[in-house]
């Protein structure tokens, strides 16, 4: 990927640009429609379009914010940065108590059990149920197999990136309805007035 | 916890010493008893008041569970008694 100096959508001298040469991710069009596909780990075209293999995207002049991971994974899964703390404080020492990892983290105890929560909401972690010889149950969470994971998070930001993806193409969308049908409105005004604040 | 298992029991309450678990697992005394102090915490193994130890229901259980990755045990938080 490829530094770019722009005065564009994004700022300034950390923005990126599509680089098809990186290999990192490739982006396809339709030349015939408007269908455009994001493919990671493949060269080839992944599908064809209108019976015809679709085409490496060459002339994208948009430039773009470089992805910070650990805002990715809060926009994305609503994974805080103490989530990822405490799947990586436990890999590979064996079990650990709740009460341990708060401590090696400095997090609240019951951070802790919200995060581990969370984790298994997302995919990232199992959680078991064991007896106790006391009576009742404890807890047990464990992580899923690793290329499950990788599938699970991909997939999942995928459909991120289609719900943003949609956003955007309603905007753009909800623009030109504007431009079209209500000549006399303020552009900003019916642009927000589509999408209210949750 | 493997090694443990093999030698107590949750049920019969059969134990071990630390020195046998030791000499099992050919290390030394000390990392034994940081490694059960650990297990202890996380309520998968029994201290008995004489220091031998044993395997508990809810270690038996996870080994059953056949994990060989990160865990973490959380027993406060669902204690439904």
């Amino acid at each position: 990927m490829s530094e770019h100096d722009t005065n564009g959508t994004a700022e300034g001298a950390h923005a990126v640009q599509y680089d098809p040469a990186s290999s990192r991710y490739d982006v396809f069009e339709c030349p015939d429609c408007d269908n455009v596909v994001l493919a990671l780990g493949r060269d080839d075209p992944p599908m064809s379009c209108h019976g015809e293999p679709m085409q490496r995207v060459a002339d994208c002049d948009i430039t773009v914010k470089p992805p910070d991971v650990r805002q990715v994974l809060l926009d994305a899964f609503g994974l805080p940065k103490a989530g990822l703390d405490i799947c990586l404080c436990v890999i590979g020492e064996g079990p650990l108590s709740a009460n341990e990892v708060a401590e090696t983290l400095g997090y609240d105890r019951s951070t802790v059990t919200r995060y581990l929560n969370k984790l298994v909401d997302i995919g990232l972690l199992r959680r078991s149920e064991l007896n106790r010889e006391e009576g009742g149950v404890v807890n047990v969470y464990h992580s899923v197999d690793l290329e499950r994971m990788r599938r699970e998070t991909l997939i999942g930001f995928y459909i991120w990136a289609g719900e943003a993806a949609a956003l955007i193409e309603e905007a753009n969308v909800t623009k030109q309805d504007y431009m079209d049908e209500n000549p006399d409105r303020e552009l900003p005004d019916v642009f927000w007035e589509s999408f209210p604040d949750d | 916890m493997e090694r443990l298992d093999s030698q107590s029991d949750a049920d019969t309450e059969e134990r071990t010493s630390v020195d046998a678990l030791a000499t099992l697992l050919a290390t030394d005394e000390r990392t034994v008893r940081e490694h059960l102090q650990r297990l202890e915490s996380c309520e998968l193994v029994d201290v008995g008041p004489d220091g031998r130890v044993r395997i508990t229901v809810t270690g038996e259980e996870l080994l059953a569970l056949d994990l060989d990755e990160m865990i973490i045990v959380d027993p406060e938080a669902t204690d439904r008694w």
